[in-house]
């Protein structure tokens, strides 16, 4: 066996379990009949209790450009993309040196548009309002491209601070 | 001006492709299948849920590039292929920061577990200071630790998942022989902290 690249790319967690859905993958419990394997079925559970179930690749790119103007480093962007931070503190601890980087009102910026642009995972939701707002993934076994998320997808366009939020609907394109 | 300890042009993430070129020898109860077919099957029985040093584990054949051969050599009953291709590899980079299950915690540290995934240690040290480990009420060998901060205790229990960070990821040698009775051998081997704001429990936040 010879490794030709270590490295040919990374994918994020939404993207394996694009790949994982894909190949048929989905959370009912009769998986005899599809082509994927136990570990696989393994690390799909794993992701779809994450942040990852949730999001879309508009939401993930929507995400990436409003964040450019933080200079944040990609791990840092990555982390926060996958841990979907909800309060200052979990911030902290992804971004270094945040305090000499950023001032308090940046940070809190930065934790507004994590926790609109990226839709919440479902421990999230319970924790934090006790209704479940997000149903759970389409079963699309026929779509290559997106996963479709069911659930509002709350996207904003924030400039500095603001105390009232607009909710809009962000339209979804299939391709399928 | 980023003080991060990466350089931009590497993207650090969670999951990785890697672009593999294997040799491999087609068994012959696969060939009423597809080429294509049988030869990701060959591949995901050979690769998948295996640890390749310095690579990470192998969750899935994400796509196949070409392949080649074909030959049947001289006293084998099935053809030979060298295939290229791309795997899904799980390789979590240092500074990362992943939520997992506790597993099972004893007076070394914790053990968590991602379900496809099981060994990540905490050792005791590297729990926010300070804590202490108290024998757990509900399990003879469990230890349950506590973390002291002020005048509260906070309990790591079993309920919520831990955010850590991943301190480092090493890929022990294969040992020549192995002790009776010891833990099986762990190919990659996750060690982790939670000794930063944010980290630990999800309820302690």
């Amino acid at each position: 066996m010879k490794i030709l690249e270590g490295n040919a790319g990374a994918l994020t967690n939404f993207e394996v379990l694009d790949f994982l859905r894909s190949r048929g993958a989905s959370k009912d419990p009769t998986r005899v009949l599809v082509p994927v394997a136990q570990s696989e079925f393994k690390v799909y559970d794993y992701l779809v209790e994450s942040g990852a179930c949730n999001q879309t690749r508009e939401s993930v790119n929507e995400f990436f450009e409003k964040c450019k103007k933080f200079k944040l480093a990609k791990a840092e962007m990555l982390n926060i993309i996958n841990i979907r931070p909800s309060s200052l503190v979990e911030i902290d601890s992804v971004i270094e040196q945040s305090d000499t980087r950023f001032d308090e009102e940046q940070l809190e910026e930065l934790v507004d548009l994590a926790v609109t642009l990226l839709p919440p995972h479902p421990n999230q939701t319970i924790i934090e309002e006790g209704t479940n707002e997000n149903e759970g993934p389409a079963e699309g076994a026929n779509e290559n491209e997106q996963g479709t998320a069911e659930g509002d997808q709350v996207g904003e366009d924030q400039k500095g601070t603001s105390d009232g939020e607009e909710i809009g609907d962000v339209e979804k394109m299939d391709d399928s | 001006m980023l003080v991060g300890a990466r350089s931009l042009s590497e993207t650090v993430k969670m999951f990785y492709l890697s672009k593999i070129e294997h040799t491999l020898r087609l068994p012959p109860h696969l060939l009423s299948r597809p080429l294509d077919e049988a030869i990701k099957l060959e591949l995901e029985n050979i690769f998948l849920d295996k640890v390749v040093a310095n690579l990470g584990l192998c969750i899935s054949v994400y796509d196949i590039f070409k392949i080649e051969g074909g030959f049947i050599f001289p006293g084998e009953g099935a053809s030979t292929y060298t295939v290229e291709f791309r795997l899904v590899v799980f390789r979590p980079f240092v500074g990362e920061i992943i939520a997992a299950k506790l597993k099972e915690s004893d007076a070394n540290g914790l053990r968590l577990s991602l379900g496809f995934f099981d060994d990540i240690y905490i050792p005791s040290h590297l729990l926010p200071s300070p804590s202490r480990s108290e024998p757990d009420p509900d399990k003879r060998y469990d230890v349950r630790w506590i973390w002291e901060f002020g005048d509260t205790k906070y309990l790591i229990d079993g309920i919520d998942e831990i955010k850590f960070r991943v301190l480092s990821v090493k890929y022990p040698p294969i040992p020549i022989e192995q002790p009776e009775g010891s833990k099986p051998f762990a190919p990659m081997v996750v060690t982790g902290s939670i000794d930063y704001d944010g980290l630990g429990p999800v309820s302690w936040w």
